[in-house]
């Protein structure tokens, strides 16, 4: 109770002290040497020196890969999303035969093929399922899963609109579900709310939901035994939770790209109302994910607010407001939001270079990097961005020169960390063991 | 759809009530004569002109103040109607035929829980015979508590449903503690992976299961409801219970937070009470909405609580019990359908605030109250029902009954817009007591043409 209180009366930089400075404990784990403790206690702090705007020995590296490993290790994404043990192989062969890195993602971003055949899920395609077995990613089915009239709905109880409305229309498996009536009731016991789960079709959901769940923690296991390995080989894991946007979720997932941008003039209000709900439910739900991950770091992508997306004054007005609130809580809360602007960021530098100093990252896809350490360069820590095509069709030589180019726009004064402008799933490792020569080489302060 | 949904957005609250009454007139059922064809659509009109505060064509309409009496009528009681749906449906039926003909609405089993769902759940709001309370008692026994902490006003305001489903109910059903463990399920964030994971918590499987299995045992039941519900029909006898709505104070102080918490409340977080009860404005009607559109019958019935007289001043009933109810009221007449309020306890104080409404929108129930008073001040504005005391049904002669009975027609039937019904309804006592109600309906209860 006394910590509580206190931790209620600290600055956010106060707070977000002690989460680095909880990260930057050994942790209470046993690594296979000395030497692997010693390494990840130096891989960390080079991390939580430029995420923190300051020098650190050498500019850290972020290496962007996704699926890599499921393809260096001879597999592919429709094999390890079905065969756990073919994706612990093959990201663990990666992680033994790569060398010296900064970091690794685990394979936590490659989700379970037969949990997502248990519920049915609508909202991607993947390799065998939609799109052809040899696809190296898997692909986002955008559509009006929330219509325009349900604003309301969602904004008045979401929940009841979640799990009444929208999860059976995502989830073939859940579609019985439209059958429950809300949980809210005026009456003590609503007894007649119990006749819905005794429907064959409902029971047949929750069985499927169990199903899921059961499958689900197969895979959670899978992921953490290579995840927990990594770390006590001494790299450590970078991502303590995921989060988004208010708009984009709206866009990504409820409304689609083409229903949020008419909402943008035809329901300006109920869009902004729907954002706010959103928002809050958002920071709930991202801060009791990130529990006690112990990593003081919330990525978040985003998509709608990109340049050539929106106009300055449409993303002022509806993108900004919103995902500035959520950054702003995570970073009350010591948490430092990793902001990955797909796309390019040009046009809005300005706005967003209004966030207080060293409170944010933001890691860049195509944003031109001389201009964004111009404006932000003070401000925020700057990742990225070698761009994908260069990392799968170029050779060692030119990813390595890209990369010095990078460090020597970027790097000076510290606050900088070398990645790509996102991630790629098959090439030549060797592309990107050059970009930790690079940083060897080009990057120490 | 859309053009027939245009059209009933477009309608005054007269014309969707309209509508409502012609779908109450008209159940859709193989009525078992042409007898009971007629009786039906003469009760479903004696009630409509009551409520609409004309003088109904022959006389004053009844709901017979019934309540677990067909169990013990039957040689049952409560108990074993709560557990043997078989005897439940012996009962009512028995009920049925003998005073089917004589009645002007029938009011089914559906309020009788069934107990096996109740010991499935672990249901902890109530205790019943048997199961707290002694084999032969004929009710069953509200638990009220602080079930909802004061600090958690906030996640009832921001995501009700999901209030509910991870902090109310694993409190107000043991089946469910589990559900305290699941994640908030609206993550917005794309694969939902990591909750579905929650799901192959033993525990939250367990509760699923016993969810699963209430529901099983909740079909049979219903099964036994519903046959004696549609028995009634085929009858001539019509519903009066359409379904149920509160007053969002109630729905708290109840609830949620307890008699004494809410009290409290009222002083030291009043915006919190004030914005909490907002919220369930919207569900409260929807709730009532659904209800009605099920059943066919517009009557929404609303037991009141803690906004009777001597539970607070009428300022405080102005502003925390009031605003809330009366958009719930106002909400449902703009439904088409008929809020009754059963207003428990005594309301005598709360009749110069409660008038304000639109006239023949509301029908109020009352308990203690001085009906001749209620009739003067709401007459014009209200059809009001009552309030034969339970006492004098229990323990007094039908003679007894009718007496009083002629004196509360003599007071409140004049010009219409009065309903002959008990302050609360008897689970136990002599039927003729019951007999007595039609009786002096029949006698005294006739309007003149």
């Amino acid at each position: 109770m006394n910590v509580e209180k206190k931790w209620s009366e600290m600055t956010w930089e106060e707070k977000r002290r002690e989460k680095f400075n909880k990260w930057l404990t050994v942790p209470d784990i046993k690594f296979v040497s000395p030497e692997a403790e010693k390494l990840y206690m130096e891989r960390v702090t080079r991390f939580a020196r430029a995420f923190l705007l300051e020098k650190p020995d050498r500019v850290p590296c972020i290496l962007p890969v996704s699926n890599f490993a499921a393809y260096y290790g001879s597999s592919d994404l429709r094999t390890v999303m079905y065969d756990y043990d073919e994706l612990k192989r093959t990201w663990r062969k990666f992680l033994h035969e790569f060398g010296d890195s900064d970091m690794f993602f685990g394979p936590g971003m490659v989700p379970s093929g037969k949990m997502l055949e248990a519920v049915d899920y609508k909202l991607y395609k993947w390799p065998g399922h939609g799109i052809s077995g040899d696809t190296t990613s898997y692909q986002c089915v955008e559509g009006e899963y929330m219509k325009a009239n349900e604003y309301d709905a969602l904004i008045k109880d979401p929940s009841n609109f979640w799990l009444r409305t929208y999860l059976p229309r995502v989830f073939g498996a859940f579609e019985a579900l439209r059958n429950i009536p809300p949980f809210t009731t005026i009456e003590e016991i609503a007894i007649m709310s119990f006749v819905a789960y005794g429907r064959p079709d409902v029971r047949a959901a929750l069985e499927a939901l169990l199903e899921a769940g059961k499958e689900s923690v197969k895979w959670m296991m899978a992921v953490m035994e290579v995840s927990q390995e990594a770390t006590r080989m001494g790299f450590p894991a970078i991502m303590g939770g995921l989060s988004k946007a208010p708009f984009d979720t709206l866009g990504d997932t409820l409304r689609g790209t083409q229903g949020v941008m008419m909402d943008m003039f035809q329901r300006p209000e109920k869009l902004h109302q729907a954002m706010e709900k959103i928002a809050s439910l958002t920071i709930d739900s991202t801060l009791a994910s990130i529990g006690d991950s112990g990593v003081p770091l919330i990525m978040m992508p985003l998509h709608k607010g990109a340049d050539g997306f929106m106009s300055t004054k449409q993303y002022e007005t509806f993108y900004w407001p919103t995902f500035k609130k959520v950054i702003m809580a995570f970073v009350n809360e010591g948490i430092m939001p990793v902001l990955f602007a797909e796309g390019s960021y040009n046009t809005r530098l300005d706005i967003i270079s209004e966030l207080p100093r060293g409170s944010v990252t933001w890691w860049f896809d195509q944003t031109d990097m001389a201009k964004a350490k111009k404006i932000l360069g003070d401000k925020a820590c700057l990742v990225g961005n070698v761009p994908t095509s260069l990392l799968m069709t170029g050779t060692p030589q030119e990813v390595k020169e890209h990369c010095r180019n990078l460090i020597e726009i970027c790097a000076p004064g510290g606050g900088y960390i070398l990645s790509g402008g996102a991630n790629i799933d098959k090439g030549d490792p060797d592309n990107l063991r050059a970009m930790m020569e690079a940083v060897k080489e080009y990057g120490v302060y | 759809m859309d053009t027939a949904e245009k059209k009933w957005s477009e309608m005054t609250w007269e014309e969707k009530r309209e509508e409502r009454f012609k779908k109450w007139l008209n159940p859709p059922v193989n009525f078992s004569g042409e007898d009971a064809a007629k009786l039906y659509k003469e009760r479903v009109n004696r009630f409509i002109k009551a409520i609409k505060l004309e003088e109904p064509d022959d006389r004053v309409p009844v709901i017979l103040p019934a309540g677990n009496i067909p169990a013990y009528l039957a040689g049952g009681n409560l108990k074993t109607a709560m557990y043997d749906y078989d005897e439940l449906r012996r009962a009512w039926i028995k009920f049925l035929i003998e005073f089917g003909p004589d009645m002007d609405t029938f009011i089914g089993p559906g309020l009788v829980l069934p107990g096996r769902v109740l010991e499935t759940i672990d249901f902890k709001l109530e205790k019943w015979p048997g199961h707290g309370l002694a084999d032969d008692i004929e009710t069953y026994q509200f638990v009220e508590k602080e079930y909802i902490k004061a600090e958690e006003y906030d996640a009832l305001i921001k995501d009700p449903s999901d209030f509910w489903l991870r902090k109310f109910l694993p409190r107000a059903a043991g089946a469910f503690k589990a559900f305290e463990k699941l994640p908030q399920l609206t993550a917005f964030i794309g694969i939902p992976v990591f909750y579905v994971g929650a799901f192959a918590d033993p525990e939250v499987q367990a509760a699923l299961k016993a969810l699963v299995d209430a529901g099983i045992e909740t079909m049979k039941w219903t099964e036994a409801v519903n046959d004696v519900n549609r028995q009634s029909l085929e009858a001539g006898l019509p519903s009066f219970w359409g379904g149920m709505s509160g007053a969002p104070f109630d729905m708290i102080g109840d609830m949620l937070r307890g008699t004494n918490a809410i009290m409290m409340d009222m002083f030291q977080r009043p915006d919190k009470l004030n914005e909490a009860m907002e919220r369930l404005v919207p569900i409260a009607i929807d709730e009532a909405v659904a209800g009605a559109n099920a059943s066919g019958c517009p009557i929404i019935v609303m037991p009141l609580h803690k906004g009777t007289g001597g539970f607070m001043s009428n300022k405080q009933y102005e502003t925390f019990y009031w605003p809330t109810f009366k958009k719930i009221l106002l909400g449902l007449v703009n439904e088409g359908l008929v809020p009754m309020p059963f207003a428990e306890g005594n309301y005598e104080p709360r009749l110069e605030i409660i008038k304000n409404m639109p006239r023949s929108a509301v029908l109020w129930w009352f308990e203690h109250m001085d009906m001749s008073k209620a009739k003067k001040e709401l007459g014009g504005v209200s059809c009001i029902a009552g309030n034969i005391p339970v006492t004098t049904l229990c323990t007094g002669t039908p003679e007894d009954v009718k007496e009083q009975c002629r004196r509360l027609i003599e007071d409140c039937a004049p010009g219409g817009g009065y309903i002959l019904t008990g302050g609360a309804t008897m689970d136990r006592g002599n039927p003729n007591n019951l007999r007595a109600v039609m009786d002096a309906a029949k006698e005294y209860g006739m309007y003149k043409k």
